[in-house]
């Protein structure tokens, strides 16, 4: 076996009461690619804090190239050549990409002065090492975020980086940056670098690990050379039971029931042309496509964040504009956004709070003031409804898990009843276990008669959840798929097949 | 190159200064004379010393308010201290006393800052009151016109003089290269310390300048002790060409140093910022305020106009935020953050 640089022994971590890490042990090899696997809160990122020194571990060891720390601080990690690119990729957005990337070699030699030369000479000596070529000079902020990626790796290389933590490196990029960001991967694999890739993203995992370690509930229950690990396995040991797709009951949507809602002939200038689709009660429908199909533009425009410029919208049958906010939702939309942490939730207040906040104009009490007990009462129900897991509906939201915020976020447009709700990636972040749970949710909605908008990339949730599917690709719809003729399989190579044309065609990448 | 400087604030700043005095040479040819351009630096100095201290604490992200508080409340305890003891000698005695204790008072505010992880803002506001009470409860409650002999006449100090036909002699007062002094530093500073650099580090990202190693706590210290003496030199400054100490002055002229530092391109939120255009924006507020003098304008007109250019200024990236939004594009939404 190849030398050992990273070794983890019996290390427990306690915030409070509530064990984040429980006698894990793990060891990390040169030139591996380990992936670590596990639900929101199973301990991965507080595992990763501690290798990178943020954490100091309650008891156990970690040993680094034959080092033994107890404590272990951030200064002492980067020496160690531990790299952490964390999901915001720890740039400093006014910055150049020069300084950026070569800021930590200035900060370790303990430079009081700066030499920029010297600061160029780096960037480019690095950037040269992973074949890429931006201008030094560019501030990082104008970048996309692929390019923020590759420079986060850069960085992490020129650090000397022996290992390199990547957390959830994936979410934010096409398939197309996916694959070459494997490539990279693979490449460092090749010059002895380790990779430690945390992800909740189970084929890509199985696509690229070495070694699988999956983490559940604090404590590692398996570390397992990762080709006999297949995608069923891992769902099983990450969430501690199996779950089952074939299982799910679709409701029959009503044939002849009139729409409740149908667009013709949509149009938005860079966003999408000539859209025309109907959804019926009852309907789950998905809309699919790359970052960049205008699959978001679209559920952007019917909630009227981006009114359309063209095109007619009806809602039962009834012609309706759509031209803010206001007007979708007095037209009985419900939107559930991407991000719901900035954009779905006042993360400081109370769960109740964040559920009555849509309909908090019924719940006045005879002096106009905000009845609380019927407030409270409102907020339990859909507590109790969508089972959100929670002691208490007093309780903030940023206490709760991805999953449990996502259903919060549900509850409040469901609280004003609306006839259709634009569900935007529901379940990004969201850990497995939840995940089922939400499209369970899903289902159920629509059984009630509403209709139900999805915008995902996540493939077997469009098959778990819709009746029918809508690709997009280059801002128009190319293809339809019902419930007969879809399969993960075929979605997933059409859905690759779309890569690389759509910048070139709408004029987005005219910098 | 034309397209990529017209989007930095500085060159904006620039161009509309140079229009600006165009426009008022030409409502009043007086405005083109040396005599003018001196008094407009001489007018200027004090509140150049005062954004270059600020400068470095708006680009870590934080906006104080207390600078002139320091400014006002070192010098006045520095003079009523030096004249209870019947001294007569020099300006280099005032400045290295008060200095000193700006210093200290900026560490104050770096101390509650760092300390307690207390808001930049919150702490500044704190103090700025604290100090101001102090002074007028402590030290005195007067304005003292009592110079010593030998800081009494830094006043007329001038590097060079000239014959105005209007005004009489005048002159380049020697204030002048405090003020290069303190601006190159500055520069020098940020642009090529490593303690500099983390001061954008910190605007740019408060969170990863942590991670990435940088001494967050000991930069903020640093940018506090030089806020502190850096408003005490322009305290002093403030008293010897004014020709008096007072425990109260410049009360009202925080938001007018915060300004003309906003006005030359620092963001509010930190992460940007720079000497030359401080420099602009500093000379920008003052050649407004003489210009409208000059032009026979009502002085209150100045605040109205200095108003004017910095809500098109703050709208500025906004508005470039606002034209990427239109094109509609997850990815091009995306590069705004």
């Amino acid at each position: 076996m190849d030398e050992e640089i990273l070794r983890v022994e019996h290390v427990e971590k306690r915030f409070g009461g509530v064990v984040a890490l429980d006698d894990v042990s793990l060891s990390i090899h040169k030139g591996e690619i380990c992936c670590l696997v596990g639900e929101n809160g199973s301990g991965k990122s507080t595992l990763i804090k501690m290798i990178s020194g943020i954490y100091a571990p309650d008891k156990g060891d970690i040993f680094i190239n034959g080092n033994n720390y107890k404590k272990l601080t951030p200064i002492e990690s980067i020496h160690e050549g531990i790299q952490v690119i964390y999901q915001d990729f720890s740039l400093f957005p006014n910055l150049t990409i020069a300084e950026n990337v070569a800021i930590n070699e200035q900060l370790a030699e303990g430079a009081r002065l700066i030499d920029w030369k010297k600061i160029y000479k780096t960037a480019a000596s690095g950037l040269a090492r992973i074949n890429i070529s931006l201008p030094l000079d560019a501030v990082v902020s104008t970048l996309s975020t692929a390019e923020r990626q590759l420079i986060a790796i850069v960085k992490a290389l020129l650090a000397d980086a022996r290992i390199i933590v990547m957390d959830e490196p994936t979410t934010a990029l096409t398939q197309k940056e996916v694959n070459s960001l494997f490539k990279l991967i693979f490449d460092l694999k090749s010059q002895g670098i380790s990779t430690l890739f945390v992800s909740h993203k189970l084929d890509e995992v199985s696509a690229i690990s070495d070694r699988t370690i999956i983490f559940r509930n604090g404590q590692k229950v398996i570390d397992q050379n990762a080709k006999e690990l297949d995608v069923k396995k891992m769902e099983f040991y990450m969430t501690g039971h199996e779950i089952d797709d074939r299982a799910i009951q679709f409701t029959k949507v009503e044939e002849n029931a009139l729409p409740l809602l149908q667009v013709e002939n949509l149009n938005l200038a860079h966003g999408f042309f000539d859209i025309s689709f109907a959804l019926k009660p009852g309907e789950v429908l998905g809309i699919t496509g790359l970052l960049g199909s205008g699959r978001t533009e679209l559920a952007l425009a019917l909630f009227g964040e981006l009114p359309i410029d063209s095109g007619k919208i009806f809602i039962d049958v009834k012609e309706v504009f759509i031209k803010n906010i206001v007007d979708a939702v007095h037209a009985g939309i419900g939107f559930v956004p991407e991000d719901r942490v900035r954009e779905g939730l006042f993360l400081d207040h109370s769960i109740a709070n964040n559920i009555v906040v849509g309909i908090i104009d019924h719940l006045k009490d005879r002096f106009h003031f905000v009845d609380d007990k019927q407030k409270t009462k409102v907020g339990e129900e859909w507590i109790k409804r969508l089972e959100v897991k929670t002691p208490s509906g007093e309780l903030p939201v940023k206490n709760l898990s991805g999953g449990n915020q996502q259903k919060v976020v549900l509850a409040k447009w469901l609280a004003s009843d609306p006839k259709i709700l634009i569900l935007n990636s529901p379940t990004v972040g969201v850990d497995v276990g939840s995940k089922a749970e939400i499209h369970e949710l899903i289902r159920n909605l629509a059984k009630q008669g509403l209709g139900i908008l999805m915008i995902s990339d996540d493939i077997p949730e469009l098959t778990n959840t819709c009746h029918r599917v809508l690709l997009m690709r280059n801002g128009r719809i190319i293809d339809e798929y019902t419930q007969e003729n879809i399969s993960v399989k075929k979605l997933n190579s059409e859905l690759v097949k779309s890569t690389g044309l759509d910048d070139a065609s709408l004029g987005r990448k005219e910098k | 190159m034309i397209q990529k400087l017209l989007r930095t604030n500085e060159f904006v700043v620039f161009l509309i200064l140079v229009a600006l005095c165009i426009v008022i040479g030409f409502i009043n040819p007086a405005f083109f004379s040396i005599s003018t351009l001196f008094d407009t630096l001489r007018g200027a100095t004090v509140y150049y010393i005062l954004a270059f201290a600020l400068l470095p604490v708006i680009i870590a992200g934080g906006v104080d308010m207390s600078f002139v508080a320091i400014a006002a409340v070192s010098t006045y305890a520095t003079h009523m201290f030096l004249i209870s003891i019947g001294f007569e000698g020099g300006i280099w005695i005032y400045f290295a006393i008060s200095c000193v204790i700006g210093g200290l008072m900026g560490l104050l505010n770096g101390f509650l800052v760092t300390r307690f992880k207390l808001p930049i803002f919150s702490v500044s506001l704190a103090t700025f009151t604290m100090w101001y009470g102090f002074a007028l409860f402590f030290i005195g409650s007067t304005m003292n016109f009592n110079l010593p002999n030998g800081a009494v006449g830094y006043y007329e100090n001038y590097l060079i003089t000239v014959a105005d036909p209007q005004v009489g002699k005048t002159g380049l007062n020697s204030s002048i290269l405090i003020v290069i002094l303190a601006g190159v530093f500055i520069w020098w500073f940020l642009k090529y310390t490593t303690i500099g650099r983390g001061v954008f580090a910190i605007g740019g990202n408060r969170e990863v300048a942590v991670r990435s190693g940088y001494n967050v706590k000991g930069i903020l210290l640093t940018i506090f002790l030089i806020m502190g003496v850096l408003s005490a030199a322009g305290g002093v400054l403030y008293g010897l060409l004014n020709r008096f100490f007072g425990p109260t002055v410049l009360q009202g002229n925080a938001l007018d140093v915060i300004a003309a530092v906003i006005l030359g391109g620092a963001s509010i939120n930190g992460g940007k910022g720079s000497v030359i255009g401080t420099l602009l924006g500093v000379t920008l507020i003052q050649v407004i305020n003489r210009a409208l003098i000059l032009c026979g304008i009502p002085a209150e007109w100045q605040k109205l106009v200095v108003g004017l250019i910095l809500v098109v200024f703050i709208s500025l990236p906004a508005l470039r935020a606002r034209k990427a939004n239109k094109m509609g594009h997850t990815t091009a939404m995306m590069e705004l953050e």
